[in-house]
């Protein structure tokens, strides 16, 4: 009589407790095509700056903005990028950190998840035996 | 056999690997190499859609001005004019452009080709890793689906008199070896790994210390004429030191003094091994003669123990001294001979030690069996070998065949401890390069009839 309570109260348990694990594995898996996005994005960076750096003084640098090309200062044009660069290895570290964390979250609410179903595993057994 | 006399734990290889799951490990490899091919595909179509441009560009400046057809719009053209052929506003990346002429272009475009070759090299490297896991997924499905069992048995010393009646004709008789084999086999792969990284490093190691000169490293040295022998004895004692530790780790203590004990002996044999080397005699006379008498001493002095070592240690003994030897012999093949164990070098090596190791098998299996060199490689190796190995020993160390080299260090398994075997090769040599990871290599290995990779000569 209280088992089959509880135990229904077990499986409600475990079924929120799986939704919140496929949320944070929902997270995890936003979080990595966003670093990949911001990963591809830095190199491109880099291979600009290679570029740039390999220019003379007086060469002409255009920036595409939209549908205009617009003639920009090699001095600015670094100065830019650089600042790109760096923007993005900060973001790029900040993710990092919120996966880690996303995947410690993961982790436990796993362990939770095993347990309640431990638990259900006993009752149902305890019941059967009764 | 007398390894049915120890216990031993059978377990089938389709509860260690189930068949459905290594079934289905081959089909996801198989879908992540499609996968990693159409990326190949994309960054092959890049390089060349970069290489078309770099001539494109290249022959705009020939002319003042070229008389095109303009697109204009989605389907339209009008003629028109090509202007200022030698400017060029050209993307670096992220919206920037930058005013460049034909030349300046070139060198961007060429330093782009270079930065996507070396993408390519690396996705081709995951390839073939890829590659490589998935042959040893098929392998292991297919192993397991025959029912091949794997058996455990406790390792015991065995007398010396036994292991002579055994290693007599190892080929007609794999299955009597899969037991003996079996034991070591039961030796998890990841030891054989270790032990083989190991003795690659060694080898290595070894061979540029080694190579080109003629000093040894040996313990009992080598002033001899002969310093491949004292080469190939510091190997040895080297791999021996290795195979005890490996040993250790699946033995038990017992067998740990006994192989203490053993070690002793086999000092001491190899001691007379040294003596045997000072004989003048020419490389090729030497080699043979050397075999015999080593076996000569082998044979006498030993007691089960030390024979056993000598016997585990005997293929790498061999194929070091085949290492050694060919290496005296030609430069060119012993550069090869060191990287035996990577199958690229296969037929190379194959070719340089193949002729003394099959001599040498030979004179073994003569002398007593104290080195089954003939054993292990799978009886078609053999054969072809042996014959091919009678005559090029005599004629000298520089014909190359790798078959012989597989063959004669299977034959020293055949008993017992692994120590690697060149077997390998042989079955690299049919499968190409594709597998060269060393775990793949192991576990690769083989099919049945096959030679078996050192770690699995056994399981023949």
């Amino acid at each position: 009589m209280a088992s089959p309570a509880a135990l229904r109260e077990l499986q409600r348990e475990l079924e929120t407790k799986a939704d919140d694990l496929n949320k944070i594995q929902k997270d995890i898996s936003k979080n990595h095509q966003v670093r990949k996005k911001y990963t591809i994005q830095l190199g491109e960076n880099e291979l600009v700056l290679k570029e740039l750096d390999l220019l003379s003084e007086d060469a002409n640098v255009y920036k595409l903005i939209g549908p205009v090309l617009v003639k920009q200062d090699l001095a600015e044009a670094n100065a830019n990028v650089r600042k790109r660069i760096e923007y993005m290895s900060a973001e790029l570290k900040r993710l990092d950190t919120t996966l880690q964390d996303l995947e410690d979250k993961q982790n436990s609410k796993r362990d939770a998840v095993l347990k309640v179903q431990q638990r259900i595993q006993s009752l149902q057994a305890g019941k059967a035996k009764a | 056999m007398e390894e049915a006399a120890k216990k031993g734990r059978v377990t089938p290889l389709a509860s260690l690997f189930p068949v459905e799951e290594a079934q289905k490990a081959v089909r996801r490899v198989h879908e992540t190499l499609s996968e990693k091919e159409s990326e190949l595909d994309r960054f092959r179509g890049f390089i060349s859609d970069n290489t078309n441009l770099i001539n494109l560009v290249q022959k705009l400046p020939e002319g003042l001005h070229h008389n095109i057809m303009v697109p204009f719009g989605k389907a339209a053209f009008f003629p028109g004019r090509l202007i200022h052929t030698n400017e060029f506003l050209v993307l670096l990346g992220e919206g920037y452009h930058v005013e460049r002429t034909s030349k300046q272009t070139v060198e961007i475009l060429k330093r782009r080709g270079k930065a996507l070759q070396s993408q390519v090299e690396s996705l081709k490297a995951t390839m073939q890793d890829l590659k490589a896991e998935a042959s040893f997924f098929g392998i292991t499905a297919s192993e397991a689906a025959e029912g091949l069992v794997e058996i455990r048995e406790d390792y015991v010393e065995e007398n010396f008199t036994e292991r002579e009646s055994q290693s007599g004709p190892p080929k007609e008789h794999p299955p009597s070896f899969s037991e003996a084999d079996k034991v070591k086999v039961a030796v998890e792969d990841e030891e054989y790994s270790c032990m083989m990284s190991r003795l690659d490093e060694l080898e290595k190691a070894e061979y540029e210390a080694g190579y080109g000169n003629e000093t040894h490293e040996d313990i009992e040295n080598v002033a001899v004429s002969d310093e491949e022998y004292a080469r190939m004895m510091s190997r040895l004692d080297e791999l021996e030191k290795e195979e005890l530790e490996a040993e250790f780790v699946n033995e038990r203590d017992e067998d740990n003094a006994k192989l203490a004990v053993n070690d002793e002996k086999y000092a001491h044999m190899i001691a007379r091994l040294d003596e045997i080397e000072k004989e003048p005699e020419t490389e090729c006379g030497n080699e043979r003669d050397e075999d015999e008498k080593i076996k000569a001493d082998f044979d006498q002095s030993s007691d089960q123990i030390s024979l056993d070592k000598i016997n585990r240690f005997s293929e790498e003994y061999q194929s070091r001294k085949l290492l050694e030897q060919t290496k005296d012999k030609k430069s060119a093949t012993e550069e090869t001979l060191d990287k035996r164990d990577t199958q690229k070098d296969l037929t190379d090596r194959l070719n340089c030690t193949g002729l003394t190791v099959q001599s040498r098998p030979k004179e073994m299996s003569h002398g007593k069996g104290l080195v089954h060199g003939i054993m292990k490689s799978t009886p078609l190796e053999k054969a072809l070998v042996l014959p091919e190995v009678k005559e090029n020993v005599q004629a000298a160390s520089s014909l190359r065949s790798e078959a012989p080299l597989q063959d004669s260090k299977p034959g020293f398994d055949s008993r017992k401890a692994f120590t690697g075997s060149i077997i390998e090769r042989a079955h690299n040599m049919q499968t190409s390069s594709s597998q060269q990871a060393a775990t793949s290599s192991q576990s690769t290995v083989t099919q049945p009839s096959k030679p078996v990779s050192r770690f699995k000569m056994q399981r023949r």
